[in-house]
C-alpha cells in the first residue's frame, strides 16, 4: 500500500497541493490567451487530479531503486525514463480529452490549440513526476527512520524484559550448599527431620521457580515464599532466627512484581542474624494506605560489623526493578542504625488477585 | 619423639556458628581413631577465649561467623594451630592457602574427603611443629583491601573496633593505643604495622608516635616555628611534625 493513500488526511493534502498545482498549469494557458478561464479549468483540472494518481505509481519504482545502495546516475536514468513515459501517456490521455472538450464545446479549433501545448505540459508533466519522486524518496527515509527506532525500542524492551527475569531468578547458591550441609547432619541424628528439610527445600525451589516465572504476583504468595525460606534458615540458626510478621488483611491480595521481597529477607539473615552471637527478630510488616503498598523488613544487627560502602546488589536489584516498573511511583528506602538495618519498600496498589 | 607424635591422637576444635555443622564433623570425626575432639565452639568470641586452655593441634573453623570471622580469629590465637577451613564459600580459598591452612574443605563435604584433609594435616604436624599462621594472616589482608576493624585482645576478651570509631593511635614502646568513643585500648603491635594496615586516605602518621583519623581534626594550629598541633574536634591536642603536616596538606 502506497503510505500517501494510507490516511484521509494525507489524500487530502497531497490532493491539494496538486490543485495548487493545477492552478498554475491553467495559468500558464490563460495568460498567453490559448485558452479562456473555464476551458482551462475544465481541461487542466481532471487532468492534473489523473496526473496525481499515476505519478504515485513511481513510488514501488524508489522502493527498488534505494538511493544510498544504487548508483545515483542510474537512479536519475529510470526516473528519467519513467517520467517521460508517464508524462507521455498524460499529454496524450489530455489530448482525448481536449477531443471530448472540443465537441462538447463545439469548437473545432480546441484540440488544435492544445495540440500547440505538447511540449509545454510534456515538460511539466516530467518535472512534476521527478518531484514526486523526489518527495518519494523522502517519505522512505522517514519510514526506514522510524522502523528503525521501532526495532531499536522493541529490542530494548526484549533486553529489559531478559534483564528483569535473570534479576528475579536469583538464588543464592551458599543457601542451597548450607542447606545441604544441614540434611546432611540431619541424616543420622533426625531422619525424619532430614526428609521434613529436604522436601521444603525442595518445595522452596519448585515455588521459587514458578513463582519467577511470571512477573508479577499476589503478596499472599510472596509471603509464603519468605516463610518457607525461612524455615529452612531455622533449621541451620536454631534459636538465632526468630521472625514476626504483620501484615493486614487487605495487602495480601495486591499485586507486586515477582520475587520483589524475597532478596529483602535474604539480606536480612545473611547481613542481620548471621552476624548476630544471639540472633534476633526479623520483623516484616505489609499494609495498605490509600492507594499504596508499604513493605517493611526490619533486622537487628551487629554494631561492630563493617559498613557497607553503599546498597548491596541485592538492594540495588529491588531498587532498579521498582523504578523499571513504577518510574518514580515506586521507592525503596534504606534506614541503618548501629542496632537496626530496615528497607520499606512503597508501590502503587492499584490490582488485585 | 616424631613416631609418638604421629601415633598420638591429635587434639581437635570444631569452631562453627551453625547447630548441624558441627554435629555433622562431630559424626564424622567419631569414626577417626587417631583424632581427640577437646571442644566446640559457636562463634570467634568462644574460640579466642577457650583454645588457649584446649591447646588443640587441629582447628576445624568455619570463615563467616558472628563477630570475628574465621580469618580474624586466628589471628588472635598463640600459637597457631594446624587450621582445615570448613565453609559453604570457594571465594575464600585462596586466603585460605595464603595463610597456609592445611586444607579446605567445601560443605558439603563426604567422610572421605574429610579423611584426605586430616592425613594432610597429621604429615603436616609431623614434618614442622610451628606454623607462622598469626603473622601471615596478616600479611595476607595487608595486601588486600584496607582494614576495616581492629582486634584488641585483653585476657580472654575480644573488643572489635570499626575503624571509623578510631581518633588516633598512639605509640607506646612495644604497645599501641587506640582512642575511640572515649576510650583507650592496649594492643601489642607496632605502630609501622598498623598503619601500613590502615586506608592511609583516612589515617595519616602525623608524628612519629600518632596516627590520626583526619575525619576527627577540627583545626590545625602553629605551635612552634616549625611544629603544629591538631585540634581534635573533643579538643584534644595532638603534636603533628614537619614531614606529617606534608602529608596532611596533601589529604586535607
Amino acid at each position: 500500500m502506497h503510505p500517501l493513500l494510507t490516511g484521509r488526511g494525507t489524500i487530502a493534502l497531497y490532493v491539494a497541493a496538486w490543485l495548487v498545482i493545477a492552478a498554475l498549469i491553467a495559468a500558464l494557458l490563460i495568460i498567453p490567451g490559448t485558452f479562456g478561464w473555464s476551458a482551462a479549468a475544465m481541461l487542466v483540472l481532471p487532468m492534473a487530479i489523473v496526473y496525481a494518481f499515476m505519478c504515485l505509481s513511481s513510488y514501488y519504482l524508489c522502493r527498488a531503486f534505494p538511493l544510498l545502495s544504487t548508483n545515483v546516475l542510474k537512479v536519475f536514468i529510470v526516473l528519467l525514463v519513467a517520467a517521460v513515459a508517464t508524462s507521455a501517456v498524460w499529454v496524450l490521455a489530455g489530448s482525448a480529452w481536449a477531443m471530448a472538450l472540443g465537441s462538447l464545446f463545439n469548437d473545432a479549433q480546441f484540440w488544435e490549440r492544445y495540440r500547440l501545448q505538447y511540449p509545454l505540459l510534456f515538460g511539466i508533466g516530467v518535472v512534476l513526476s521527478l518531484l514526486v519522486a523526489a518527495v518519494h524518496y523522502v517519505i522512505i527515509a522517514f519510514e526506514q527512520a522510524r522502523a528503525a527506532e521501532r526495532r531499536a525500542y522493541e529490542l530494548r524492551l526484549l533486553a529489559q524484559g531478559a534483564e528483569l527475569k535473570l534479576l528475579r531468578a536469583q538464588i543464592d547458591p551458599h543457601f542451597l550448599f548450607n542447606s545441604l550441609n544441614s540434611v546432611a547432619a540431619l541424616i543420622s541424628s533426625d531422619p525424619d527431620g532430614a526428609r521434613t528439610m529436604s522436601v521444603r527445600l525442595a518445595g522452596f525451589l519448585r515455588e521459587s521457580l514458578r513463582l519467577g516465572a511470571q512477573e508479577f504476583i499476589a503478596v499472599r504468595e510472596e509471603l509464603a515464599l519468605a516463610r518457607d525460606f525461612l524455615r529452612i534458615e531455622q533449621v541451620r540458626f536454631g534459636k538465632r532466627l526468630q521472625v514476626e510478621e504483620s501484615v493486614t488483611p487487605d495487602a495480601e491480595t495486591v499485586i507486586i512484581p515477582s520475587l520483589l521481597l524475597q532478596p529483602l529477607v535474604e539480606n536480612a539473615v545473611t547481613h542481620g542474624i548471621a552476624h548476630l552471637v544471639d540472633g534476633g527478630t526479623i520483623r516484616i510488616a505489609a499494609r495498605r494506605t490509600a492507594a499504596r503498598l508499604i513493605v517493611e523488613v526490619w533486622n537487628p544487627c551487629d554494631a561492630d560489623r563493617p559498613r557497607s560502602k553503599g546498597p548491596g546488589i541485592g538492594l540495588q536489584n529491588v531498587r532498579y526493578r521498582l523504578s523499571t516498573l513504577y518510574g518514580s511511583d515506586g521507592s525503596l528506602e534504606v534506614e541503618e542504625t548501629n542496632r537496626y538495618f530496615r528497607v520499606i519498600v512503597s508501590l502503587p496498589s492499584t490490582a488485585e488477585r | 619423639m616424631p613416631s609418638d607424635r604421629r601415633s598420638a591422637p591429635l587434639r581437635a576444635v570444631i569452631v562453627d556458628d551453625e547447630t548441624p555443622a558441627r554435629q555433622l564433623l562431630r559424626e564424622y570425626l567419631g569414626d577417626f581413631p587417631g583424632i581427640d575432639l577437646v571442644g566446640e565452639c559457636a562463634n570467634g568470641f568462644e574460640a579466642v577465649k577457650l583454645l588457649p586452655e584446649l591447646k588443640p593441634d587441629l582447628l576445624f573453623l568455619d570463615i563467616q561467623m558472628p563477630k570475628l570471622t574465621g580469618f580474624e580469629v586466628l589471628e588472635l590465637i598463640e600459637p597457631p594451630p594446624a587450621v582445615i577451613f570448613a565453609t559453604a564459600y570457594d571465594q575464600f580459598a585462596l586466603k585460605a592457602f595464603e595463610i597456609h591452612a592445611v586444607d579446605y574443605l567445601l560443605k558439603p563435604f563426604s567422610k572421605e574427603r574429610l579423611a584426605e584433609a586430616v592425613d594432610r594435616a597429621r604429615e603436616r604436624l609431623h614434618h614442622h611443629r610451628k606454623l607462622p599462621v598469626a603473622s601471615l594472616a596478616t600479611e595476607a589482608r595487608g595486601t588486600g583491601t584496607p582494614l576495616e576493624r581492629v582486634l584488641i585482645k585483653e585476657g580472654s576478651r575480644v573488643h572489635v573496633i570499626p575503624v571509623d570509631r578510631i581518633d588516633y593511635i598512639e605509640a607506646e614502646d612495644d604497645y599501641v593505643s587506640i582512642h575511640a568513643d572515649g576510650k583507650k585500648h592496649l594492643k601489642q603491635q607496632r605502630l609501622t604495622e598498623l598503619e601500613g594496615l590502615l586506608d592511609s586516605q583516612r589515617f595519616v602518621r602525623v608524628h612519629r608516635s600518632f596516627i590520626i583519623n583526619i575525619d576527627r581534626i577540627a583545626r590545625i594550629e602553629l605551635y612552634a616555628k616549625d611544629s603544629r598541633v591538631a585540634i581534635l574536634k573533643d579538643g584534644r591536642q595532638l603534636q603533628i611534625s614537619r614531614s606529617g603536616y606534608e602529608k596532611l596538606k596533601d589529604r586535607l
